[in-house]
Parts: C-alpha cells; structure tokens; sequence
C-alpha cells in the first residue's frame, strides 16, 4: 500500500515538476535561467499569504500567487531581454537571490487565535495550515497536485503543438533569423518568461502548502539548478522530459537507501557522463521526432 | 565619518583581492572556453580540503599545505576538464555546464567525506597582525593577498600578451577552427588553460582561508559566486577588469556591511550586479564585449 | 610535390571523396574545379589534416604524411588559406601574423624579417596593423588570411575558394596576388568556383564531382572539350 513517505516523495516529484518545466520553458527560448525558484518562492510566499492571512479560498490563492510569479517573470524578462548568453543566465541568478535575500527582511504578521502568524525574516513563515483547517489527508493533497500537474502538462502540451511552440523554438535555435522572418522577439520572450513564472509559481504555492512551514533559505539557487539540470537530463525534446529529470533524481535516488551519503558522488557522475553522449537530454528532439514517426507509422498500418 | 568611510574602502580592498584572485581564474577559463565552468569554487574548496587534511594528518607546515592544496586543485582541474569540457561536444554549451554543475554535487560531497565534519581549521599563513596607517589600520595577511594578487595579474599579463603560448591561447579563444589551421592544437590549449586557472584557484584558495583561519564545505558556493560577480562586474576576458570587479565589489560590500547589516551587504552586491547587467552588459570596462557580440551575431 | 592517392574521406557513413588521386607539381598553380557539394573543401581538410581519410596515401615531397596530425603538417609545410578566411577578429593585424608563425621555432630570427615582408606585399595591411582583424573589409581580410599562412613559410599553399563571397574588383588583385606569389616561386593548389578567373592562373586543372576526379590536364584542354566548356565558364567564352 502506499504509505505517508511514498507519498511524499510521489507529491514532492509533481512539485518539483513544475519548477522543472518551469526551467524548460526558458531554455527551449534558448535562454539559461538560474533564477526560477524565485518566481517558486514569490508564489509560495504570497499564495500562503492569502490562504492563511486574507483567509482566501485555496485555489484563489493558488492563481494569484502563480499570477504574481508570472507577472515577476515577465517582467524581468523584458528588463533583461537586450541581453543574452552568460549575461542573461547571471542576470537571472542576481534576481533570485535579490528575492530570496529580501524574504529576510520581509516581515508581515497578523494576530491570529492569540498567535502572531506571517512571514517573519529569516525565521520563515509556518502555520500554514490549510490542509489541517480542511482535513485533506495527504493521498488527496497528492491527488490534488497531480490534478494541477495534469493541466500544466496538457497546456504546455498544446502550446508546443501550436503556432506558439514553433515560435518559442525558433527564439531558441536562431533568434536573429526569426526576427528576420516578422517574429516580434521581445513579445515571445516576455510571453515565454511569464508562462515560466506562472508555472513556477504552481509549484511553489504548494508545496508551501504541503509543507506547511517555509523559508527564504529554500528557494537558493542549488533549487534553481536542479531544476534547470532537470530538462537537461530529461531531455529538451518534449515537456515530458523535465519530469523525466525529476523522476531520476527525487524518485530514483531516494528510493536506493544503499547509496545514501554517496550518492551524488554517483549521481553526479552519471550525469555527467550522460551528457557525453546526450548533450540534450535523454528525450532529446531527435529521439521525440523518432518516436513520433515510429508512432505514426504504426497508427497508420 | 569621512575616516569611517576610508577605512570601509580599505577593508573592501583588502576583502576584495581575494575575489579578484578568483575573477582572474573564471575569466581566463570563461575566455578561452566561452563556457561556463561552475564546478570552478568547488574544485578549490575540495583542493583546500586535502591542503587541511595533509596539516591535520601529515605535518604542521605552511608550505605543505600551500603544495597540497594547489596540486589538489590542479588534479581536480583536469578531471572537470577531462569529463565536463573536453568530452562533451562544443556545440552544446549549456550540457557542459550543468555537468559542471554535478561535478560540483560530487566535489562536495566527496569533500565531506574525506573530512567529515563541517568546519575544520586552516593554517593562517603567518601571525596575524595589524598594521597601522595614522587613524588607518590593515591586517597584514589581507595585504599579503593584495600584493600577490597584483603579482599574479602583471605575470599573467605577461604570459597572455607577451609569449607565443599567450598567443596561441588567445587565438584559440578568438577563433578555435581557424587556430586549428594555423597548427594550434585545441585540446593543448584547453589543457594548459584548466592547469594555469586551477593553479591560480589553488593559491587564490589558500589565500583567503588562511585569512579566514577555517574552512567548510560552503566554501565552493561562496567562491563560485564572488568569482562571477566580481568577473561581470569588470568585464568578462579581461584580465585587469576582473581585479577592478573583485575590488569594487569588495568596496561596496564593505560600506554596505558597515552602514547595514549582512543581509543588506548581499543585497546590495546582487543589486549592483543586476543593475549593471541590464545598463552595461559589458562590464565596467568592457567596451569590446559589445563589438564582440556583434561579430558574433554577424557570423551566426 | 603533392601527392594523394586513393582517398577516401567519409563524414559518418556519407562517403565524401571516393578515391581521389591528385597532384600538385612544385612551383605550379594547381586547381580543383567542380560544382557545389563535390567534396572541394573536404579535399582541402583532407590534405590540411583536419578530416582524416579512411583509406589512401599522401606523400608531401617524400614524406608519407598520411597519419600526421593537422598540427604537425603546419609544421611540415602545409598552410591552409580557409574558406571564409576566418581571421581572428579580436586580434589586431600584427597578432594575426604573429599566429602564422607558431609553427615556426621561436629561435627563427627570420619571423620578424617576414612580417616586414609581408607588410611590403600588402601595404594596407601595414597602414591597419595595430587594428582589430573583424574590421577590415573582406577583401582586406583575404589578404590577412593569405600573408598569415605564408607566415608559416609552407612548402605548399591551399587555398580554399579566395573569392568567395568578394566584389569582382578584389577578386582580380586577390587573382593577381595569386599569380605574383606563384611567380616568386609558391607552390599553390587552389579550389575554386569561379572557373573562369582560376583558369587564367592555373598551370595544372582537375575536375571533381561527387568526390571523383573526372578531367585531369592543363587549361587549354578544358577549352577545348566542348562539354567541360559549357558547363563550367559558359558559351561565351573563347
């Protein structure tokens, strides 16, 4: 049966997810961010804020926090859209840590049952305790994430099979030849940083509200890297490959107990050398095209 | 107040070669490469670490340590080298550096378990001592570390601009397919360039803990990112650039700490950063970043 | 002087050149005419040793350089003027020269002597010489390319398609560059296009298509094959 660690883990892959596709979005524009867990840490920090002290309902919440990150994204994105490259990559990384270094000082505390409850600094924001108040077990908050999950998937989904995907792609291979061919590039990029944000955002109300307690210390760039190196492991052919990354990591790792205490010395290796031979991931254009026609060729006989 | 203020620049200057001394080695490898190496902090922090395992284990001698700890950082050099620059093809850019990135996993944890506990202490190099300059004091390992710092940009100076191996890395960086018709062998390059930086990392390393008198784990993060900054800041490729950015950003961290608080410090370098990226891409002293990029842009 | 026999270059499974024999006499101005995608400038990275043939010889003099590196061939006295010039951009005119002559041993006295030459030959090369390389005009860079491979002192100068990409003008003094570097006594194999300005140059023509050598003989030859003629400098000419 499953039990609460499974679950944990289980619930833990589809918020990382999110974070994850949210660090895809930007690098199949062609761009590296370093810099997704803040839009991770503003949505968790503002959607936590609205549950617990505007005593907003959940997914309200849930959309205005995401909303938040996605307006943060787009517009750092248009703030940063002359530069690319390195620049961009550490532009990104000087904003989140901005963010996260800002939550230290961000205090914002009601008087709730006799309890002072709020971001307070450095010593976090807890009691966020929405699924305590409603009585969610743990099974139907992972369900719930999954739900979210789902449709984060299927919209990214749609938009790569659109006109829109094609565009984001084009950002990425050649950005000067799509301007030359009538994109209007810093609409696109802008567009594209806030879905990113927007997805990040998801990922960040929740899990604060799974964890119930959070800090600025959470939302540090060794988040933002991983969840960059989790597209890449995966693979930068289709949004799937994220969560690929993420399955591999969280799920696979923590699920080996013998290599505990060792275990990025062998995951880190691994990585490494499989980016020797799959510099794009493991479902890498190629390999998804692949796929497709070999799907395709069997639909049709 | 006035002498407040100079005695923050001083302190700054002083905090701040050793940031140079890392911008020196993170330009130079971001220059020949034109890819990221993040594994670079961590390299010297796991360095370091045999340099204190070799004081706590084999001998209680400054010079030992110095020896161990940049022939550490060497090793360690060319096993990045090898896995994360040369194998991986050249044309993807970002797979290099998010290996970079897990070799950085591993260097740290391999470091916890060479020496399992967080914290351990690092030789100073020698007896701490103040130096006094009227109402103007400096300790004197800081000082130490700015000398050998200007030191080692007038010999890497030197090397790049006035030797045919600083040729060949030049052009290298400049061009690599039409440095291969002239007969310049790109893995050497790379080679050579991976060593000259981890030597530089090795005793950049040394320098500053020793200074600091400890050393833990965190020290791979710090470094990474007070090479960046300090690197963008000055302008990325340039050699003097990267000493002014690791000047500067010690100056204003210094103020800030002392007007403010840590946090406010943090802030105030990541803002100064950010500001400069969006108004100055190129750096504080980096006109030919633009040029640069337009060539590049004309070429693609 | 230089000699290929057989080679067969392949990228991946594409076989690129199918056996090709070539020679270039010394003192003589070789060329190799064929259409796009014939394998002109695989020819080149074959002899210059950046790709490596599967099978096949090449004899520089007496020397079988087949399994040298591209480093060691520099060395030996093969330069490459590539395709697209590919100076250094980031580097001035005197720098770009300077990496001409990595090859050649530090202790060589005569690499100053040379760059002194060099400025002789190409004068607005001397005026621009503390400039930026990626400033020049691309007939400017073309000379570049050029003085910078006679930098290494080669026994043997390739030059891969000099007038791609110039205005009609510069390709004449590039043509006759060619023609007074070959009267000084330069040994040049040249790939080219443009047919019609190599064959007043070339004392030797091959004819490549699809990694093959399809005609072998002098200039007057190819204007008398009627085919050869239409195909490669059109009915006009006499």
């Amino acid at each position: 049966m499953l039990n609460d660690y499974l679950l944990t883990v289980i619930s833990n892959i589809g918020m990382i997810s999110m974070i994850a596709i949210s660090a895809y979005l930007i690098l199949i524009t062609g761009e590296i961010s370093f810099g997704q867990q803040a839009y991770f840490g503003i949505s968790a920090y503002a959607g936590s804020i609205a549950t617990t002290l505007w005593g907003w309902p959940f997914w309200m919440a849930l959309i205005f926090g995401s909303f938040l990150a996605g307006v943060a994204g787009g517009l750092i994105s248009a703030l940063t859209v002359r530069i690319n490259g390195i620049y961009y990559s550490i532009a990104t990384l000087a904003f989140a840590e901005m963010v996260r270094l800002s939550l230290l000082k961000f205090s914002y505390q009601f008087e709730i049952d006799g309890e002072w409850i709020g971001p307070n600094g450095s010593e976090g924001f807890g009691e966020i305790r929405w699924i305590f108040e409603n009585d969610i077990s743990i099974l139907e908050y992972t369900l719930l994430i999954y739900l979210v999950l789902f449709l984060l998937i299927a919209f990214i989904y749609l938009i790569e099979h659109s006109k829109l995907g094609m565009i984001f792609r084009m950002l990425g291979q050649d950005p000067l030849l799509a301007s030359v061919q009538g994109v209007k590039i810093i609409r696109y990029k802008v567009l594209a940083a806030s879905l990113a944000g927007f997805a990040a955002g998801l990922g960040g109300m929740l899990y604060a509200h799974s964890f119930t307690y959070i800090e600025p210390q959470i939302f540090n760039v060794m988040l933002g890297v991983h969840s960059l190196a989790y597209g890449l492991i995966g693979g930068l052919g289709t949004v799937l490959g994220p969560i690929i990354g993420v399955v591999l990591d969280i799920g696979f790792l923590e699920s080996i107990r013998g290599i505990q205490g060792y275990r990025m010395i062998v995951f880190g290796g691994l990585m490494a050398v499989m980016l020797i031979f799959m510099p794009r991931g493991i479902l890498d254009e190629k390999r998804v095209h692949r796929f497709k026609k070999f799907w395709e060729g069997k639909t049709h006989v | 107040m006035i002498t407040d203020f100079v005695q923050n620049c001083i302190d700054g200057i002083m905090v701040g070669s050793g940031y140079s001394l890392l911008a020196l080695g993170f330009t130079l490898v971001f220059g020949v490469l034109k890819r990221l190496n993040l594994s670079y902090g961590p390299s010297i922090m796991l360095g370091a670490y045999v340099g204190t395992w070799s004081f706590l284990n084999i001998a209680d001698n400054i010079w030992l340590v110095l020896l161990t700890t940049i022939c550490a950082t060497v090793v360690i050099g060319i096993y990045v080298e090898q896995l994360c620059f040369r194998a991986v093809s050249k044309e993807t850019t970002i797979a290099s550096m998010v290996s970079s990135f897990a070799i950085w996993m591993q260097l740290e944890e391999i470091a916890l378990h060479l020496l399992p506990e967080r914290t351990y202490p690092f030789p100073a190099f020698f007896d701490s001592g103040l130096l006094e300059f009227g109402p103007f004091t400096a300790r004197s390992e800081y000082l130490f570390m700015f000398v050998v710092m200007l030191l080692l940009l007038l010999i890497l100076h030197a090397f790049i601009y006035r030797t045919r191996i600083g040729l060949a890395i030049r052009a290298y960086s400049d061009h690599p397919s039409a440095s291969a018709y002239m007969g310049i062998d790109g893995s050497s390059v790379l080679f050579l360039a991976f060593i000259i930086v981890s030597i530089i990392g090795g005793i950049a390393g040394f320098l500053i803990l020793s200074a600091d008198s400890q050393i833990t784990p965190f020290f791979g993060l710090w470094a990474t990112f007070k090479g960046l900054i300090a690197m963008m800041l000055g302008g990325i490729g340039s050699l003097s650039g990267a000493v002014l950015g690791g000047l500067i950003l010690g100056v204003i961290e210094a103020n800030a700490f002392w007007y403010g608080d840590p946090v406010i410090r943090d802030i105030s370098s990541f803002m100064l950063l950010f500001t400069m990226l969006i108004i100055r891409p190129g750096g504080i002293f980096g006109h030919k970043i633009e040029i640069h990029q337009k060539i590049a842009s004309e070429r693609v | 002087m230089l000699y290929l026999e057989d080679i067969r270059t392949f990228y991946g499974e594409i076989e690129a050149l199918k056996g090709l024999t070539l020679e270039a006499r010394k003192g003589e101005v070789t060329c190799v005419l064929g259409p796009n995608g014939a394998g002109k400038t695989t020819t080149m990275f074959t002899i210059a040793g950046i790709l490596k043939p599967r099978t096949g010889t090449l004899f520089l003099e007496d020397e079988n350089l087949t399994h040298v590196s591209a480093q060691s061939r520099v060395r030996k006295g093969i330069a490459l003027v590539p395709e697209n010039r590919l100076i250094f951009p980031q580097m001035t005119i005197a720098e770009n020269l300077d990496t001409g002559a990595l090859s050649r041993p530090l202790k060589d006295a005569g690499i100053q002597e040379d760059i002194l030459k060099m400025y002789e030959r190409f004068p607005r090369l001397h005026e621009r010489k503390e400039q930026m390389a990626g400033t020049l005009s691309g007939g400017e860079q073309q000379m570049l390319a050029i003085a910078r491979a006679l930098m290494a002192k080669p026994k043997i100068l390739l030059m891969d398609e000099p007038s791609l990409g110039l205005a009609p003008l510069i390709v004449k003094e590039i043509f006759n560059i060619i023609r007074q570097l070959n009267e000084e006594g330069v040994t040049i194999l040249l790939v080219e296009q443009n047919a019609k300005m190599a064959l007043t140059v070339a004392d030797h023509v091959y004819l490549i298509e699809q990694g093959k050598v399809t005609f072998n003989g002098n200039p007057s030859e190819i204007h008398q094959d009627e085919v050869i003629r239409r195909a490669y400098l059109g009915s006009e000419v006499s």
